[in-house]
């Protein structure tokens, strides 16, 4: 028993040095002439195309490496708010940016509503339905229709909106499964387990297994605005801001398009 | 080519995590079972984060150790930031194991007849042989189970250190959290690969613990 | 070796109270299981704490509430021999005894060895706790205990984890070990016989109250109370009324009774011995009465005889007698004699 916890004592010295070791290394690192890393904490439904973003930044800018940090935006922002140290933050919705700029997180004057995202009815790729449109969605032959749920998942925030302002919201509570994120709803979708669901414009174009159907009719639903900004820690001010302006660029305009989002 | 930083970040977390997380428990489970008062709460508190779901114990700990708060404010002085870094996700992993091991642990104790160590004391064994000749030796078999529990656990640990530790590839991203943004980025066959890597390795893990284990209990006294 | 014990310990179901000095000599606590006679001896132990009272060992105080000392049980030099021997599981008998005695490998390898010898354990030194009987866990627990500097030996329902056979032959041991701690030992025990065979001084212990010591002997022929009769074996037991200066009436078994001394008038109980009771051929006198058998049953060496006064729906009689004596009587319908010398009597 002794042996095993001398062991064990050694096993924690080690990895917490090694551990500690690459920690070291990436503080230190701006001393040198190695490259500039820079720190981007995004929303998830971001992760493909920021990642793209990314590569195609890099090779213009080769002394900039940039590290990503995908999560919810709401676990993003109260990360941010308690210390969590980051360059720039990409958010899904308003509401978190808001959240940070008034918690004086941000680095003054870099905020910009980058994108905008639109919400969609999407059905399998083999559906038969012959859907066209969401009022069609109060049609009796439907089962089990994916959105996300409204009391905790944006998505179904706006898609609440939109089946309210419809004056179908009532008609679909027995037949709504609540997903507890977007990717959720469009797995159902995709899978046929459902047969329809109500998701992101940028979801639906990454998957081949689902066709878009109709779009939310104008003015049913709050805009949905990805707004990004450079906080106000930021070691890198300067490469951060030009990050940024990178993303608002024409070449990023065509990335962002390719996955579904419209630019502001 | 596959990038093995995941693998790599979740076996030194664990390793690191379940290391510290085994003393600690011990140390709490023998620390509570000698307490004369405030045993439960105290037992309440430590055992909160296996009923908590992750996420809340990972704002939890944004609200404990991030800078708003005083231990925050004290770590900045030391110019040492915890949110989103590898140090984050070893407290995240231990935070959410530690139960595992101080619940085992004190089952382990209890089970023991209090007699053999009423009896030690009264041949005048101080209560530190007691402690590392008698009572480690004979619970043995119930902290090591502890042990493969805690480690299990923050091998698959995902809410609290997304929360806390953030999803950093390189820095914080374990196998948990790979698979997460994989799917996050629509790469299934990545987030395929990682799902079958963890299977694979928790497979192997428990099967040579078991194996070790049982080469442990067949040992006779 | 002196022992002093007053103790006060609230404990759920009731108070434990026990006052009892011993010197040189086996003192036995008599009680049931769970009447605080184990609780006494954790409290003397230093195994849990009293809530009030002292106790002082040869002149040094191991606990006393008013001046707030508590000696740990590592200080008290308290020999304690657990019921079922509490021997370390993950050390052999030979590290058992080493354990528990100062570093001081060259001195200690002989006075293992002569413990090992001592309790017939030499060949078991190597073998684990597990591997042992009982008799020999017992032993070597004994032997572990004499390897430490104990003053006085407490003995905790010692044979009662024992095959019977086991137990007269421990006993015997044990009746040797004593002489080393100065005849200083508390022997904790429901078991009549052990004590009567054991202790010089005995005290029984009812619901956390222990009653005054008696000298064994004294305790087992004449005890003066409700709960010390029915520990020390006693079956037959009836509430009880003073008659006159010699005699009683037994009210559950509707019978006066004659007795030797003179009864007092709080008495409140009577008893006689079952095997005290002794037949006659026909009413003769005092304390002789017709009886009815109700049941006979048949033990290893004697008979039980469940006996009635005659005509009477009472409480029945245990009488016990030998096998050839009830052979050759066998009625239904006795004469039953009560010698007044075993008469009995109780007053709380």
């Amino acid at each position: 028993m002794k042996k095993f916890f001398v062991l064990l004592l050694t096993i924690l010295i080690l990895t917490a040095s090694v551990g500690c070791q690459q920690q070291l290394a990436t503080t230190t690192t701006p001393e040198k002439q190695s490259p500039i890393e820079l720190h981007i904490a995004a929303a998830a439904s971001l992760t493909d195309v920021m990642q793209e973003l990314a590569a195609v930044y890099a090779q213009e800018h080769p002394e900039v490496t940039i590290t990503f940090n995908f999560g919810s935006s709401g676990a993003l922002q109260q990360a941010i708010e308690n210390g969590g140290q980051t360059d720039l933050f990409f958010s899904a919705a308003a509401k978190q940016m808001n959240a940070l700029e008034k918690s004086g997180n941000l680095l003054a004057g870099t905020r910009k509503d980058l994108l905008e995202n639109s919400l969609v009815l999407i059905v399998p790729q083999d559906s038969r339905l012959e859907l066209n449109a969401f009022a069609d969605l109060s049609r009796p032959e439907l089962k089990h229709i994916a959105i996300g749920d409204p009391s905790s998942v944006p998505v179904g925030q706006y898609t609440e909106e939109v089946l309210t302002n419809l004056g179908i919201s009532d008609d679909l509570t027995a037949k709504a499964v609540y997903g507890y994120d977007v990717r959720q709803v469009l797995a159902w979708v995709a899978t046929d387990e459902a047969d329809c669901g109500i998701v992101y414009a940028t979801d639906a174009a990454s998957t081949p297994q689902v066709k878009v159907v109709a779009a939310a009719p104008a003015g049913t639903h709050q805009p949905i605005i990805y707004p990004a900004a450079v906080l106000r820690d930021t070691k890198h001010p300067e490469e951060a801001t030009a990050f940024l302006a990178f993303a608002a660029s024409e070449k990023a305009r065509a990335i962002f398009t390719k996955y579904g989002f419209i630019c502001k | 080519m596959l990038d093995w930083n995941p693998l790599i970040i979740t076996l030194e977390t664990a390793v690191t995590a379940t290391t510290i997380t085994f003393f600690i428990g011990i140390f709490l489970a023998y620390g509570v079972m000698r307490m004369h008062k405030g045993q439960g709460l105290m037992d309440a508190i430590i055992t909160l984060p296996l009923i908590l779901p992750p996420t809340v114990v990972g704002f939890f700990l944004l609200l404990l150790f991030g800078k708003r708060s005083f231990i925050g404010q004290a770590l900045l002085q030391w110019d040492i930031h915890l949110v989103f870094t590898w140090p984050a996700a070893v407290i995240a992993a231990i935070v959410v194991s530690l139960p595992l091991m101080y619940r085992t642990t004190r089952g382990a104790f209890e089970q023991l007849d209090p007699n053999i160590i009423y009896a030690a004391r009264t041949l005048g064994v101080s209560e530190w042989r007691i402690f590392w000749h008698i009572l480690l030796p004979n619970t043995r078999q119930g902290i090591l189970a502890g042990l493969v529990l805690s480690f299990a656990r923050t091998i698959g640990e995902f809410g609290a250190t997304i929360m806390f530790a953030g999803n950093i590839p390189g820095h914080t991203q374990t196998m948990s959290t790979a698979i997460y943004a994989a799917v996050q980025a629509n790469d299934y066959a990545l987030a395929e690969k990682w799902a079958a890597g963890i299977i694979l390795f928790s497979l192997l893990f428990i099967l040579s613990l078991n194996h070790w284990l049982n080469r442990q209990t067949r040992k006779a006294f | 070796m002196e022992l002093i014990v007053s103790l006060e310990k609230k404990l759920p179901a009731f108070t434990l109270k026990a006052d009892f000095t011993l010197k040189d000599e086996v003192f036995a606590l008599l009680g049931a299981s769970g009447c605080g006679k184990s609780m006494t001896l954790k409290c003397i132990a230093g195994i849990e704490r009293p809530d009030k009272g002292h106790i002082v060992l040869d002149g040094k105080v191991l606990f006393d509430s008013e001046q707030q000392i508590n000696l740990p049980p590592q200080k008290r030099q308290i020999g304690y021999l657990f019921q079922h021997y509490a021997l370390f599981p993950n050390m052999t008998i030979a590290e058992n005894i080493r354990f528990v005695m100062p570093p001081n490998t060259a001195h200690n390898d002989k006075t293992i060895q002569k413990l090992l010898n001592t309790f017939q354990l030499t060949d078991l030194a190597d073998t684990y706790p597990a591997a042992l009987s009982g008799g020999q866990q017992q032993r070597a627990a004994l032997a572990r205990i004499l390897a430490t500097p104990a003053k006085i030996l407490l003995l905790d329902e010692p044979f009662s984890a024992l095959d019977s056979y086991l137990k007269g032959q421990m006993e015997t041991e044990l009746m040797d070990i004593l002489p080393a701690y100065g005849r200083t030992a508390i022997l904790v025990s429901h078991d009549r016989g052990e004590v009567y065979r054991l202790a010089d001084k005995a005290a029984v212990i009812n619901q956390g109250k222990m009653e005054t010591p008696q000298n064994t002997k004294d305790l087992f022929h004449n005890p003066q109370t409700l709960a010390a009769t029915l520990l020390t074996g006693c079956k037959n037991i009836s509430r009880a009324q003073r008659i006159d200066d010699r005699h009683i009436y037994a009210l559950d078994w509707d019978l006066p009774l004659k007795t030797v001394a003179e009864p007092s008038s709080q008495i409140k109980y009577t008893a006689i011995r079952a095997h005290f009771l002794t037949a006659q051929e026909k009413t003769a006198g005092e304390n002789v009465f017709p009886m009815e058998v109700v049941r006979v049953i048949e033990d290893t060496f004697s008979y039980i005889v469940m006996v009635r006064p005659q005509g009477k729906a009472v409480k029945p009689l245990r009488w016990e007698l030998d096998k050839q004596q009830w052979q050759q009587l066998k009625k239904t319908t006795l004469y039953l004699y009560l010698p007044p010398e075993q008469i009995m009597m109780m007053n709380s």
